[in-house]
């Protein structure tokens, strides 16, 4: 496809504690406190927003923000960090309450991927495909990108190795923590057996035109910069495949051996059996694909081929010195090593998961990467208006526009509505819905109708606005 | 779209020689600020880092 769909969901973390670090609030019971003021807007802790996002608390008490539809890259990274103030705002607020209330807790929210316990939660990415083209052999070549992109969109951290007998083996720095959380190369489980691929078939359109493709392997990623590079480079590998020609033939023998050992070998040259019994290497399966898209790519996507060719040539120098400024895993990798070298730690120590929570903490005053940002270490490739106008606006190149638009007004005159991502409506009795199974539809007599229907409905043009 | 620069690691930075011409001034600078930045990260970990850690505990997501 030349215009692609794409969304990017995110579960945050979650924990309150007192000021000695133990816990003050059960999970269920902080996302109580984190949702009040969504609750008593929307009447309940699923709810769509003016920016046409979803916001919502998923299984396991996670909070989740998912993206409005982007066809647009930086703007769905716009869009993603809109989320984040979003959240970080609703938790400033919660906090307030708490500590009016005289209680010593106080809410994180944590843009990362698993607990200390070894829960796992997720960053999903949507990507919309066409149902005619070529999905029963994309999972072959898509797959192996998959497996080795941790090199340069992993969020890095450090895992400790178990020995054989169970106990603590040594700690090391590993390019993604999530790889140790994938079961499977391709299927439609989510939380027992998590897949690479999830197949699940919910287009959020015309069904006989459009499949979703639901990408589970990736970290959350606090750089804009990694953040882009996620959906700029796939989306250029599934251009490549959706051509129908020729395409590197990199299959792995065992995809999950390889992610795991993808993400522990920081030259990116260990060798990876194929499925043809030959081996390869993540330097080699990424950089086979830039070249091979290389030729598709138009416009602003030769930054990004440029960037993705920065990151695997960090890789396969050793030079960090572009790459622990932009790109997730090598921030995270600089600042561990000064870290543990400041304080004499060895890895595993919990000072060091602490660092590691505290780089995904969203708090704009309390987290570790907003700190960086401050001091030119970590990249802030957006403005902070563009990231603030994203709060309020839909993407205006795709359905969410039409979404976007019914939402506000609604808010604006007080009408009550329900709306997902293809169907709109108000909640009065005898109300029609109207669906949007176009994806890229920005204009709709049926919506326009609905706009006049609240406008004439409305009993409060200047009603309060909304937390978000 | 997009008149981003993706290679500068400031807001509205743009350097076009690339990373590697840094001026000492400018060294000195960057490393005032990692240093400033590990303060401010000694004040986060010296506070009960460990009981915190135990603390998140959360059921898996999807």
């Amino acid at each position: 496809m030349k215009r692609r769909v794409g969304g990017l969901e995110t579960e945050f973390g979650l924990v309150c504690v007192r000021a000695d670090g133990s816990r003050a609030l059960e999970p269920e019971q902080a996302a109580r406190e984190l949702f009040r003021p969504v609750v008593a807007m929307g009447r309940s802790s699923n709810v769509f927003l003016r920016n046409a996002a979803r916001l919502y608390l998923d299984v396991g008490s996670h909070p989740e923000y998912a993206t409005a539809e982007c066809d647009d890259w930086w703007e769905l990274v716009a869009q993603d960090r809109a989320g984040e103030r979003i959240f970080a705002d609703l938790a400033a607020q919660a906090n307030d309450r708490l500590a009016a209330e005289g209680q010593d807790a106080r809410l994180h929210l944590l843009k990362n991927n698993v607990d200390s316990a070894g829960n796992a939660f997720g960053s999903h990415e949507n990507y919309l495909v066409d149902r005619r083209g070529e999905f029963t052999r994309l999972p072959r070549y898509l797959l192996p990108f998959l497996v080795t992109r941790q090199i340069v969109t992993g969020a890095g951290g450090v895992v400790r190795e178990r020995t054989e007998d169970g106990q603590d083996g040594p700690a090391q720095f590993v390019f993604s923590r999530r790889s140790d959380h994938m079961w499977e190369a391709v299927s439609s489980a989510t939380t027992r057996t998590r897949p690479i691929i999830n197949t699940r078939d919910e287009p959020h359109g015309d069904p006989t035109r459009f499949r979703r493709l639901h990408v589970i392997v990736g970290d959350s990623t606090m750089s804009e910069v990694s953040t882009h590079l996620r959906f700029a480079t796939t989306d250029l590998v599934l251009r490549a495949i959706e051509t129908g020609r020729a395409l590197p033939e990199l299959a792995l023998h065992d995809d999950i051996a390889a992610i795991r050992a993808v993400s522990r070998d920081l030259t990116g040259r260990a060798p990876l059996p194929t499925a043809e019994g030959g081996t390869t290497t993540a330097l080699e399966v990424q950089q086979r694909w830039l070249d091979h898209v290389a030729p598709l790519a138009e416009g602003d996507e030769q930054d990004a081929l440029e960037t993705w060719q920065r990151a695997l040539d960090a890789v396969r120098t050793g030079d960090r010195s572009w790459a622990a400024q932009h790109l997730d895993w090598a921030i995270k990798e600089r600042l561990v090593a000064q870290v543990a070298e400041r304080r004499g730690l060895d890895l595993g120590a919990p000072e060091i998961e602490r660092l590691d929570l505290a780089y995904h903490d969203i708090d704009p005053g309390a987290g570790v990467f907003p700190a960086l940002q401050r001091r030119g270490m970590a990249p802030s490739v957006l403005s902070e208006e563009r990231i603030e106008a994203a709060r309020e606006s839909a993407p205006s190149t795709t359905r969410a526009h039409l979404r976007g638009q019914v939402v506000a007004a609604a808010q604006e005159h007080g009408v009550d509505h329900v709306v997902d991502w293809t169907t709109l409506r108000l909640t009065r009795p005898g109300a029609m819905p109207v669906q949007v199974l176009d994806p890229f539809a920005t204009h709709l007599p049926a919506v326009d109708a609905l706009l006049e229907e609240i406008r004439a409905a409305g009993i409060a043009p200047d009603a309060p606005a909304p937390p978000a | 779209m997009s008149q981003q620069s993706l290679n500068a690691p400031g807001p509205g930075g743009d350097d076009e020689s690339g990373d590697e011409t840094v001026t000492g001034g400018q060294t000195f600078a960057s490393a005032q600020a990692a240093d400033d930045l590990l303060d401010e990260i000694d004040a986060v970990l010296e506070s009960n880092a460990e009981t915190f850690v135990r603390s998140f505990v959360q059921k898996g997501g999807q």
